[in-house]
């Protein structure tokens, strides 16, 4: 039959010869396109940072429990038990999306205490996922006065900051990546549920920077910084050491969206 | 054509088609998940799913909508259009999986309804990074669930073919959501161009083919002769440019009809299958009947219904055959009624087939 005059029908047994032809050339360039597609759009993707959830993991911690700006534990670091002695900041959030209960971190605050929880970890920032009801407290209040001096805000002036508010549990480990657009959703509902809002600094040369995210009077700013999650922002506020925490202290509605 | 309804009507094509689509679908997601988990170890699992099931779903959506035009333009694509469907529900099982894993992964398991967080996101300010893109995926997973669930035969009978066919349009509606989704979300994190111009790339595509294959539609339509005669019939086209067993399409009074030649008659039936809206005129008159070029639905050339026991109808119009000349009256029959076909005089007949 000339090939022009061909006519398919999809119940028949067999396409006619030359239309079959062509259909068996279209799928294997489509099978091709599948092939070439699925490794070019693997290969483009953004590159994604280390970092880490040690999920099913449950460890034992013990330091003392500060609330302030944002509930975490300060824990002695091995080899410093000479006075003074150094600790380590682990910010401490709940499960699932939400942050620590700010209630018991400030009936515990300054106390040394145990607790339960998985390590979440990015480069130097450390966060703890508390099992629930495992923390309690423990020991004597001796320890506070090694604590104190460690934990004492020093200011490094003021400074205009440009970055991405992330959820720093997500960032930090949960999710990876924890970041930009497609996570913001994610974002939105941790930092909305308490969990610490972080300034996330790249810098072209050196790694990344995290700024705790508070008021000028150092609250917590999780409700007023929803709006502007996972977009290119800039900060101008004063920045504070506290321990090893870097905290900026700004009026969020003095943010600019870049 | 169906009297009875099975889930599906299987045969050696559809095997065949099948068989081809779970390889592409299967062999995507198992590249894009093995690059990814060796270029990225760390990627959480679920992320990964996410992107592999989106993307997937995304490609194959442009695949579905080259079908349609790309038939308009070579009928050499057909087959690829006969099962379409299956590709439809295996796009929207896709989409769904991406939409439940971003679900439970983004938005459950904080203190917001998971579905109303989806619309929960950032407000427009102006900012292209934080124009919330997941509502767009949202409602354009509504839109393929919905044609998902009705695109068996069933529903389309029991719909009618018109509301069907409308439903079935929105996936147009569904493909603008989805560029916006994807704009304003992956090719805001992502940072290789590649990302942007296979996007952009795959939007020329669709546009171009369906633009290309307008035109050729809207030629036809052009030619539209509204002039009737005396007697109320149109001067339709010469005989001679009616293959055998074929038709051809002419548009009256803004409609399209398929002149059909057979066995030394003439007949004319809407042009519009009552399947799916398929052009009959560009089928064949096969076994006595009308052939739809789309999935071989038929029908009698005289009276427009399908031969017993199938129920299929379309209108018909009346015919005369005059000096080598078709006239067809542009009113047409309730479907199914019988118009009496123009007979070719005896010498016509032998004139062309000499």
């Amino acid at each position: 039959m000339n090939p022009k005059e061909e006519f398919y029908i999809g119940w028949q047994s067999k396409a006619p010869p030359g239309i079959g032809s062509q259909v068996r050339q279209t799928v294997v360039l489509l099978l091709a396109l599948a092939i070439v597609l699925g490794i070019l759009l693997g290969v483009a993707q953004r590159t994604i940072g280390v970092s880490v959830f040690e999920w099913g993991k449950v460890k034992s911690f013990s330091g003392i429990l500060k609330s302030q700006p944002y509930p975490h534990l300060l824990v002695t670091r091995p080899g410093a038990k000479a006075a003074p002695a150094t600790f380590s900041s682990y910010y401490l959030v709940k499960p699932f999306k939400f942050g620590f209960d700010a209630d018991a971190a400030s009936r515990l605050d300054g106390q040394k205490v145990k607790l339960k929880g998985t390590l979440i970890y990015r480069a130097n920032q450390t966060m703890i996922e508390v099992v629930d009801g495992s923390i309690e407290p423990i020991g004597s209040p001796e320890e506070l006065p090694h604590a104190t001096p460690a934990v004492q805000p020093v200011s490094l002036g003021q400074r205009t900051l440009v970055g991405e508010i992330v959820d720093s549990k997500c960032y930090l480990g949960v999710m990876n990546p924890g970041q930009l657009t497609t996570h913001r959703a994610c974002a939105i509902r941790c930092i909305s549920g308490g969990i610490p809002p972080v300034l996330l600094v790249r810098q072209t040369n050196g790694p990344a920077l995290y700024f705790l995210l508070v008021s000028r009077d150092g609250s917590p700013v999780n409700k007023q910084v929803l709006d502007i999650i996972a977009e290119p922002v800039e900060i101008t506020g004063e920045v504070e050491r506290q321990g090893e925490l870097l905290i900026l202290r700004a009026d969020p509605s003095t943010y600019r969206r870049l | 054509m169906g009297v009875e309804y099975t889930s599906v009507q299987w045969n050696r094509q559809k095997r065949f088609y099948d068989f081809a689509l779970a390889g592409g679908v299967g062999a995507f997601l198992l590249l894009f998940g093995v690059i990814s988990k060796l270029l990225f170890p760390l990627i959480t699992d679920e992320i990964l799913l996410i992107r592999a099931f989106g993307a997937a779903a995304f490609v194959l959506l442009h695949v579905i909508l080259c079908i349609g035009p790309l038939c308009r333009l070579n009928r050499r694509f057909l087959p690829l259009l006969y099962n379409r469907r299956h590709a439809g529900v295996t796009m929207a099982f896709l989409s769904l999986v991406h939409a439940v894993l971003v679900i439970i992964t983004y938005h459950a398991g904080g203190d917001t309804n998971p579905i109303l967080s989806i619309f929960k996101g950032s407000p427009l300010v102006g900012s292209v990074a934080g124009v919330p893109f997941q509502p767009f995926g949202f409602i354009a997973l509504v839109i393929l669930m919905l044609m998902a669930a009705t695109s068996h035969d069933f529903w389309l009978a029991n719909l009618s073919a018109p509301v069907w066919k409308s439903l079935h349009m929105l996936v147009y509606a569904a493909y603008g959501l989805l560029v916006l989704h994807v704009t304003f979300g992956v090719l805001q994190a992502e940072v290789s161009p590649i990302y942007v111009a296979i996007t952009a790339l795959g939007l020329v595509i669709v546009l171009g083919l369906h633009l290309t294959a307008a035109f050729k539609e809207v030629a036809l339509d052009r030619s539209c002769n509204d002039t009737p005669g005396n007697d109320g019939f149109v001067d339709a086209c010469a005989l001679a440019d009616i293959p055998e067993k074929r038709a051809r399409i002419i548009c009256l009074s803004g409609e399209r009809v398929a002149i059909f030649k057979y066995d030394g008659k003439v007949s004319a039936v809407s042009n519009v299958c009552q399947h799916q809206n398929g052009p009959l005129g560009e089928g064949r008159i096969l076994d006595g009947c009308i052939t739809c070029p789309w999935h071989g639905y038929q029908y009698l050339p005289d009276t427009g219904a399908s031969p017993p026991p199938f129920v299929e109808k379309v209108p018909t119009f009346n015919v005369r055959v005059k000096r080598g000349r078709v006239f067809v009256h542009p009113k047409p029959n309730p479907p199914g009624t019988r118009a009496e076909p123009g007979v070719i005089p005896v010498e016509k007949i032998e004139l062309q087939t000499a």
